[in-house]
Formats: C-alpha cells, structure tokens, sequence
C-alpha cells in the first residue's frame, strides 16, 4: 500500500468515526426528547385530571350525609356501610333479597345505615349515569325522600352500556313522589351534587372498596352480604 | 459479486426492517387502545390502579391520570417510529411493572379486574379473575418490545429518515 493510499485510509477511519460519534450524540438527544415527551404527557394527565374535578363546581353535602360520606338513616349504634352504585346489576340483585332486611334494621332501632352510592360505573354509561343518579338521589334527600327514591331507581334500573335514564326522566320519578318540580328540577339540571358523588365516590377507592356492592357492619367487611349474614353480623356488633 | 441476495431472494438483514416496522405498529397499536381506553375515565384510572393496593391511594390517583396520556404518547412514538430504543426500552419497563403488579395481585389471592384496557377494580361476586391469560397477554407485548430493543431500526419511520440525512 502506498503512503498515498494509507492516508485516504486513514481519513475515511477518523470520517467514519465522527459520523459514528454524530449518530451516537443524535440517538441520545432523540432518546432525550422521547422522555421528556412522555414524562410532559404525564403531566398533562394529572394536569387535565385535576381541571375536571375543579371544573365540577363547589363541593355541597345533601341533607343527611357529609362531604366524604353517604345519606345516613336510622339511629341505631350499629354502624352499617352500603357502597353501590345505581347501574351496577349486582346492586340491584342485593337490594332485592338483602334491601328489606336493612330496612327492618333501621326500624327496629339496631343499626344507622349509610348509602355511599358511588358512581364506579360512569365509562359503563354513554351519560355518566352513575354520577347523575347519585347526584339525582342525593336532591331527594334534600326533598326527604331519598330511599324511595333510591328505591325506584334500582326498580326502574338500565341497562350497562346504554344512556340510563334522561335528567327528565329521573326528575319525572322524583315529582311523581311529590317532590316540587321547580327545586327538584333546578337540584338535578344544575348538577348541584355531581361534585359530592365525586368525593364520596373516591373516598371509598380511599378506604379500599374496590367494587360493588360493599357492605360493611362496623367496618368489617361482609363477604358474602345475605340477610342473613348482615343479621347475624349486626347481632353479633 | 452477492451471489447469496441474488439466489435466496429473501434475507433476514432485508427482511428485519420491514417486519421490525410490523412489530412497531403493533405495539403502538397496543399503547393506543390501552391509553385510549382508560383516557375518558381518569378517576376510574385511578380506582383502577388502587385495586392493586401497592400504593396510598393518593398516589394511585396520580398514576391513574397520568398514565392513560404517558401510553398514548409511547404509541404515537412508536407509530411515527422516533426515538424507537427509547420507547421500547421503556415499554418493556412498563410492561414488566404491569406483569409484576397482576402477579403480586394473583400472588395476594385480590379478586380484580388488571385494568389494563379500561374498567379495572374488583370482580363482582361470582367472576373469577383471569391472571393467567393477562400475565400471557402482557408477556406477548413484552416480546414485540424486546424485538425493537434489540433491532431498533426499521422501515418507515423518522429514526431511518434522519439517519439518512447525516
């Protein structure tokens, strides 16, 4: 090899190896940006998560329940936690064979129960109609009418995945049951307790109920909540 | 001269890209739905994500919020094809921590839903939950994301096309 030809070999060496160095400083500013990108549309979704609890309007509690916690009834010392939500079927099936029994309890002066009627459900809607029902249930507590309400929501129950009932509708089962159609409707149409849903709704993510329904006697868990078994847990209280 | 090109017709070197390209799409397919699913729900995200019960639920909130958008940002990553390495370095990150996370849930007998694509939380009495093909599924995913980990370059994408211009 000639001295000539060393040279341009030696050259294309150094000119491969600044081209490789420039690739290798590319890749790693690419590489970079990449991150920054995702840890940016990461931001932007506690960001926008954020906005839409703030966007939902002043946070309001119903007659009968706090900011963290569900419409409570009856006075006995027995503390009994309901978690459901309107359009969960597995709710309704409950309230069909265990509904009247924690009714009885109440009456009897045994337990104080607590409806946290959480909106899980809302992506199982086209509406968000678990948040409006319980929003909707919540102003006919404020009319004192919240069980027969809650009642003839889960008689009247839709289907998952379908549009549940129309504001018109749940306000029509309202006023059916004397509630004034004028403060009743405003209570529904303005959305008043859509932020109180909310809060119950994470409140009881908060306190690990990760499904419903949850029944709960004194905060225990009630794993298989039949009657009998919330009876004899009560008792037993 | 390339006798082997000229005869066999089909390599494995002129093959790779393109079916690189395939396997990139695939998994920006899979970040796409995933993020798109849960991005309507964040607070369900977040509910989702407190199933596991790993985390106080207020940092499971976070993670719930973000991580709709930080999958559909890898998806467009890996759709346009930047920064592949990247992305699929850390879509395998990712999915090593969701396989993880469906397996301490199996692990701990918890009776939820992964989540994965939506929904999430506990199962309702009566529904069993199905580890097994989730973990399966995940592990399929963590295959594509290994492929582009070791063979990052592929056809039709921005890497190649500034790659060209150096």
């Amino acid at each position: 090899m000639s001295k000539r030809q060393q040279g341009k070999s030696a050259a294309k060496v150094v000119r491969k190896q600044l081209a490789a160095e420039r690739r290798r400083k590319r890749t790693m500013w690419v590489s970079i940006a990449a991150v920054a990108v995702l840890v940016i549309a990461g931001l932007i979704g506690w960001g926008v998560y954020q906005s839409q609890r703030s966007d939902a309007g002043p946070l309001v509690a119903p007659a009968s329940a706090t900011t963290t916690t569900g419409i409570t009834q009856g006075n006995g010392p027995v503390q009994v936690q309901l978690y459901e939500d309107f359009l969960c079927p597995h709710c309704k099936d409950f309230e069909a064979t265990s509904g009247s029994a924690i009714t009885d309890l109440v009456n009897d002066g045994k337990i104080k129960v607590t409806y946290n009627t959480v909106a899980y459900l809302d992506p199982a809607s086209t509406t968000e109609y678990s948040t409006r029902s319980a929003a909707a249930a919540a102003c006919a507590s404020d009319g004192g009418k919240f069980k027969e309400y809650h009642d003839a929501l889960y008689a009247q129950q839709p289907a998952e995945g379908s549009a549940g009932l129309s504001n018109s509708q749940l306000i029509a089962i309202g006023t059916g049951m004397g509630l004034d159609q004028g403060s009743f409707g405003q209570c529904i149409d303005s959305g008043r307790y859509k932020p109180w849903v909310a809060s119950i709704t994470d409140a009881a993510a908060a306190a690990g109920v990760t499904g419903t329904p949850t029944v709960k006697v004194n905060n225990q868990v009630i794993p298989n909540p039949t009657p009998e078994a919330i009876v004899a847990a009560v008792n037993a209280a | 001269m390339s006798v082997t090109t000229l005869t066999s017709g089909v390599t494995w070197p002129g093959l790779r890209p393109w079916l690189g390209t395939l396997v990139r799409l695939g998994l920006a397919a899979v970040w796409l739905f995933a993020g798109a699913a849960k991005v309507g729900d964040l607070a369900g995200s977040g509910r989702a994500v407190n199933a596991y019960q790993v985390m106080p639920f207020e940092v499971a909130k976070v993670i719930g919020a973000a991580l709709p958008f930080v999958e559909i940002a890898l998806g467009v990553l890996l759709v346009v094809g930047l920064a592949t390495r990247a992305a699929a370095a850390i879509s395998s990150a990712l999915l090593l921590v969701f396989i993880a996370g469906i397996s301490s849930a199996w692990a701990r007998g918890l009776s939820i839903d992964c989540g994965c694509f939506g929904s999430g939380g506990q199962l309702a009495a009566g529904q069993s939950p199905s580890y097994a093909p989730e973990i399966a599924r995940d592990i399929g995913f963590l295959v594509l994301a290994a492929f582009l980990l070791v063979w990052p370059r592929t056809r039709l994408s921005i890497d190649r096309w500034l790659e060209s211009t150096t």
